[in-house]
């Protein structure tokens, strides 16, 4: 394949573009091919404007597509609410219905009339326009076709069989039509290697995680963009003797966290802004009972309800400062969808090795993404916690030690019985006052930090080994960035990113190497506030006159066109 | 078997003298044994308040956890380590005010936890504002012209609530209030246990003489498997009825999760790697 493809369809809730997209999805991962898919929607819960994005390539992908292609619009109304946030290629080609003219600042692109829902009703599947578009596709592009016919068969063997044959009248139809467009001419040329390949989305690799990190306890509350989690691990947990509690509110569901943990089990909660800024009191008592917790912590777009099913990086500050006190906790960041497992095994161990509370950020434009990634790579070493097999009069709770790990008996354990409380406590868990202890203990809780960052230098660092420019970002902007990088690499320039995946404690020693050895500093977040940046200046040396801010909103997927733009502003950057 | 000593630490209670919550801690430590737990099976989960203070003066594994949260908490822990006896305690401000929403939920699911309330109709910790139970009229330090709120009867929104075992007791009737605990921790589904409990200090020598006296075991011949029948000792007025006012027998949470576990496993317990299998090109 000569290069990759983007496409999008949008449309209003049941003309099927979110499962047309799905079908080439999944026909072109079976078939072999690397495929990012996004899916965008309004606030209704049912028919509302809905699209869905997919591109496709015959090696891995790092970002998920912003430059469109080819746009199949149902409805011009609908595309209206995206339209900022969808950026189609300069040659772009939009398909649209005969009846819906497109709007005027829409003419410098390839416009083109298909009757998409006479096509499906000629098919007799009428409402079928969804497949019908898909076909056209599958024409134009040259997507392997007996895939997609598999796809449509796997995606409605539960229906009737007269649906079944409706669906692949209406791709017969559309690839008809297809045939006569003047094609881009991308041929597909691959061996269809599927074996050990999934096409997984972040929340998915997430639940999948906890599962592989040996967790039996799950409590949460449905809130977008995270419920995915819960769903699949009420789902999950019975079947393999564990539990799943959708509780009342996000009180209880870290409340309940807490308590199983307490209680001797691997125990996460799942996530967004608003129920983490309700988690924050009980995730100061897993700091000072010092009791493993995992949270895992979809960003969406806000403050308050912002922007449910749109990503963003803006709860930075609460997930690394969030709570009252002097309360140490870590925070992980994953980057894509593998690394979405990967971050939430960490979380796991370093919650159960050292007994603090863990948040790991993950945001919606992982979490609901599917792509293509390599099972054999979600492998990860799980740490279990050390649990004391005996104890007599002389075991304490909170024993002072170098690593400030103390031994954590598990109720059951004879001898082994503690009370302990939010309180500060001294070496047994009984409650104190004095400055004495709170000192100690504060001390104690703190060193654990300086041990987990010297474990874990969690971070990747990607691009020219000797970069006359560093980008630092976190989270979902790998991607963009990571690409933007290969092609400046192509274009003769010198750059390369830090992005650290642990955020807290933040790895400053091997950052701050990274930040002196660039001659200029580009920091890109999805934050208005720009909090990435205040944090490392908080953290690391970022002098002022070397570092420039690429910030912005949440709400919009960051695109590789716009870090370029930005690198490409830098004067001196081209080696 | 443990005894009742062997449930008691030497951590000496922050209480004022001739608190309420020093008979409800002896009764604790006796039910405790009379109920035949072990203090390494048994897990005390509290709130935050002065009666929330009492899991450090028991020795089994304790928490004294935030204002309003004990139910979730001991939720969690119990559905964890479903072999271990798991209390929760608290006040009426504690789990009435900021808990109330959770006391409903964990009624509702007959979460297999008893539930102690330690009532004493103020906030004693932060030195003596109205609660959800202070009486309406009541003036305290945050109510200068009296409280303008109704009282709540916290048995009545127990039993509307779900909880299939419902007690009230006086910490002024040791033997009785040990009794009632023993069977609380007993009975098997959410069992709440109404104590009221005198706060000398911010209620007055008087409220336990008032209490006392508006003291009546329930009748002989109340039928308490009726829900109906049992709300007729809420929201008396001029008197409280002590002794069990409600009793049913109905599937835990522990049960119906076992229900659903069976259902999810099938024949075959499947391995936490088959996961990807749906994901598989």
């Amino acid at each position: 394949m000569s290069k990759d493809i983007t496409f999008s369809m949008v449309g209003s809730g049941g003309d099927g573009a979110v499962v047309a997209g799905d079908l080439a999805a999944m026909a072109c991962a079976a078939h072999g091919l690397h495929v990012v898919k996004t899916e965008a929607y309004g606030p209704q819960i049912r028919g509302g404007e809905s699209s869905s994005t997919v591109r496709i390539a015959a090696t891995p992908l790092a970002a998920q597509g912003d430059a469109i292609e080819t746009l199949v619009v149902f409805r011009f109304t609908d595309f209206a609410r995206f339209r900022s946030e969808m950026t189609l290629a300069a040659d772009g080609l939009i398909l649209h219905e005969p009846d819906d003219a497109p709007p005027p600042e829409l003419s410098a692109y390839r416009c083109r009339p298909v009757p998409f829902a006479q096509l499906a009703r000629d098919a007799e599947a009428p409402n079928a326009k969804n497949i019908v578009a898909l076909g056209i596709l599958v024409a134009l592009y040259g997507l392997p076709a007996e895939s997609i016919r598999a796809a449509v068969r796997k995606r409605f063997k539960k229906r009737d069989a007269t649906v079944i044959s409706a669906n692949l009248r209406a791709l017969d139809c559309g690839m008809e039509f297809g045939a006569q467009l003047p094609s881009p001419a991308v041929t597909f040329a691959t061996t269809p290697q599927t074996a050990g390949r999934l096409l997984l989305s972040g929340n998915e690799a997430s639940a999948f995680a906890a599962l592989h990190s040996g967790c039996s306890f799950f409590a949460g509350y449905p809130i977008t963009p995270s419920t995915e989690i819960l769903q699949l691990l009420g789902e999950w947990l019975p079947k393999i003797g564990g539990t799943c509690l959708q509780t009342e509110d996000e009180l209880a569901a870290i409340g309940a966290v807490v308590g199983a943990s307490f209680a001797g089990a691997k125990a996460m909660t799942a996530t967004s802004g608003p129920g983490l800024a309700l988690m924050s009191e009980m995730l100061g008592l897993a700091s000072i009972a010092e009791i493993p917790s995992v949270i895992v912590n979809v960003q969406r777009g806000g403050p308050s309800t912002g922007i449910p099913t749109k990503s963003e990086q803006s709860d930075l500050f609460h997930a690394v400062y969030g709570g009252t006190g002097d309360m140490p906790r870590v925070v992980l960041a994953c980057c894509d969808v593998e690394d979405a497992f990967h971050t939430t095994v960490d979380a796991f161990n370093i919650a159960e090795e050292y007994q603090l509370p863990v948040i790991v950020l993950s945001d919606q434009a992982i979490a609901q993404r599917r792509e293509t990634i390599d099972a054999a790579s979600l492998v990860h070493d799980v740490v279990s916690r050390s649990v004391p097999l005996e104890a007599d009069a002389s075991y304490r709770r909170y024993a002072m030690t170098e690593n400030g790990v103390s031994p954590m008996t598990v109720p059951g354990l004879a001898g082994g019985m503690y009370q302990t409380n939010g309180l500060e406590h001294d070496v047994e868990g009984r409650p104190s006052a004095m400055f004495e202890t709170h000192e100690a203990m504060n001390a104690k809780r703190y060193r654990k930090l300086d041990a987990i960052a010297e474990k874990y230098p969690l971070y990747r660092r990607f691009g020219a080994v000797k970069p006359k420019l560093g980008i630092l970002c976190w989270g979902s902007s790998a991607g963009a960035i990571c690409e933007a990088i290969e092609r400046t690499e192509a274009e003769g320039m010198r750059v390369a990113a830090f992005v650290p995946r642990m955020l807290a404690p933040l790895p400053a020693r091997p950052l701050q190497a990274f930040i002196d050895s660039c001659e200029e500093i580009l920091v890109v977040e999805l934050s208005f506030a720009g909090q990435f940046h205040r944090y490392l200046r908080s953290l690391v040396d970022l002098p002022r006159n070397k570092t420039r801010v690429l910030k912005r909103s949440g709400g919009k997927a960051l695109s590789v066109e716009e870090v370029l733009a930005a690198v490409r502003a830098f004067e001196g950057v081209t080696a | 078997m443990s005894t009742a000593a062997e449930f008691k630490t030497d951590l000496k209670p922050v209480w004022c003298p001739g608190c309420g919550d020093f008979a409800v801690l002896n009764s604790m430590h006796r039910a405790l044994a009379a109920a035949g737990c072990e203090p390494h099976e048994t897990i005390l989960i509290s709130g935050i308040g002065c009666s929330s203070r009492l899991p450090g003066y028991v020795e089994t594994y304790g928490l004294n956890s935030l204002h309003g949260r004990a139910l979730p908490i001991a939720t969690g822990a119990k559905l964890a380590a479903p072999r271990m006896t798991v209390v929760a305690v608290g006040g009426d401000g504690d789990g009435l005010a900021i808990g109330g929403n959770h006391f409903l939920h964990a009624c509702r699911r007959n979460v297999d936890i008893a539930y102690v309330m330690m009532d004493n109709e103020i906030y004693g910790l932060t030195k003596g504002q109205a609660g959800p139970t202070t009486p309406t009229g009541d003036r305290t330090k945050s109510t200068t012209y009296g409280n303008p709120d109704p009282s709540l009867d916290p048995c009545a929104l127990a039993i509307a609530a779900g909880a299939s075992w419902v007690a009230r007791g006086f910490s002024g009737d040791v033997k009785g209030t040990t009794e009632l605990m023993t069977r609380a921790i007993r009975h098997h589904g959410f069992a709440f246990l109404n104590i009221l409990s005198p706060c000398v200090t911010w209620r007055g020598e008087e409220q336990h003489k008032e209490l006392r006296a508006k003291m009546q075991p329930v009748p002989a011949g109340h039928d308490v498997t009726s829900a109906e029948a049992a709300l007729r000792f809420t929201d008396e007025g001029e008197v409280l009825t002590t002794g069990v006012l409600y009793e049913a027998s109905r599937p835990t949470l522990l049960d119906q999760l076992s229900g659903i576990e069976l259902m999810a496993r099938g024949n075959t317990q499947p391995a936490r790697s088959d996961f990807l299998a749906a994901y598989r090109l």
